[in-house]
């Protein structure tokens, strides 16, 4: 992670969290392109946390249905992009551990997803980092504990402007100016050898 | 990303900066490699939302099954719960290569049954038992939904399944 480096480029927060209300707002009146863009812009969050909390991947998938056909009953009480993603990740919270309660087969610890480096294989966003920095990044992951594996997986997932709403949900601390990196993020930090100030030694 | 020989730890407290989000960013990347969401599941999920100017109660899947049949195609039964009833089907293959599904209801009762499917949507009643049966199914997505017993009863609707 080189700071000299360009970032990844994502929609400026004000633009995306009112894009999203946008299209909450036409969804509400029954514009079915509006809540399918909601549908392909929130779902991929939700797939990760329903794995994470370890789903299979057909439990991951019926999971998603629920929650979204429930959504529909809960729409009209949502305002915001961060209501919105609050709302979707507590419920799927609460299906997947609905799920997993119910007594169905629960995954053991997937201890082989990080003996080899992931292909992000082609049209991935343009790669700022090298292959050795991803699969040193890989490898930090795999060394903290499943717990902080989980909540890393899911808090990547969620949209910037909306980690206000959903980090208190997910366990991630929260400070008095916002969420904090929490001990996770610092222990991750700490195996990739970056200092406090962010920057490489 | 190099070890760096000083510098303090980095701290839990502080609030997340640039690196932070670039690393979280990479996470996700990383992830998303590792284990894709199905690419068409967001396209399933807006098939089930078509539904969504019905007053409906949605069925949860509860259990599925793959039961032994004769020949190599195997059978599944699925249950489905919701707040009024329980709908278990069994599903078939055919040797046309569309699916047969077997259904019943619990409670028993008779009721208007809805297979919609990405082509169209068969439409079958239930016997005073609660069975009912579709012999001939398109395979693909399809979704169920029990038509109310009167006229301002809820449908309950199942979420989309693979035939």
């Amino acid at each position: 992670m080189d700071d000299r480096k360009p970032v990844t480029v994502r929609a400026s927060q004000p633009e995306r969290s009112e894009r999203i209300a946008r299209l909450v707002s036409a969804a509400q009146k029954g514009d079915e392109d509006a809540l399918g863009e909601i549908v392909t812009e929130f779902s991929p969050m939700l797939w990760h946390i329903a794995r994470a909390a370890g789903l299979s991947t057909g439990d991951a998938e019926d999971v998603l249905q629920t929650v979204w056909m429930r959504l529909l009953a809960h729409l009209d009480g949502i305002r915001t992009s961060a209501a919105l993603a609050g709302w979707l990740v507590t419920t799927t919270k609460r299906e997947a551990w609905r799920v997993r309660s119910a007594g169905r087969k629960q995954l053991p610890a997937d201890t082989e997803l990080f003996t080899a480096l992931p292909d992000p294989g082609p049209g991935s966003e343009e790669q700022v980092i090298t292959d050795d920095q991803r699969r040193a990044l890989w490898l930090a992951i795999g060394r903290l504990s499943e717990r902080c594996q989980e909540l890393l997986r899911v808090i990547a997932f969620v949209p910037r402007p909306d980690y206000a709403a959903v980090a208190a949900e997910l366990g991630m601390p929260v400070g008095s100016i916002g969420p904090t990196r929490g001990r996770c993020l610092a222990k991750l930090r700490a195996l990739l050898g970056i200092d406090p100030e962010g920057s490489l030694a | 990303m190099t070890h760096s020989d000083a510098g303090g730890r980095p701290s839990a407290e502080q609030s997340l900066d640039e690196t932070d989000f670039r690393l979280l960013d990479e996470i996700r990347e990383l992830f998303q490699a590792a284990d894709p969401m199905p690419a068409d599941l967001p396209e399933r999920i807006r098939f089930s939302l078509a539904l969504r100017d019905l007053e409906v109660e949605v069925a949860r899947l509860v259990e599925q099954e793959a039961v032994a049949a004769r020949g190599q195609e195997q059978s599944r039964t699925i249950t489905f719960d919701s707040d009024s009833m329980t709908i278990m089907i069994r599903i078939d293959a055919n040797r046309d290569g569309t699916a047969r599904v077997d259904g019943w209801l619990a409670p028993p009762q008779r009721r208007e049954i809805e297979m919609k499917t990405a082509a169209d949507s068969l439409s079958v009643a239930s016997d005073e038992q609660g069975r009912f049966a579709f012999a001939r199914v398109p395979r693909g997505t399809a979704q169920l939904v029990v038509r109310p017993a009167e006229q301002e009863g809820r449908s309950v609707v199942t979420p989309a399944l693979i035939l």
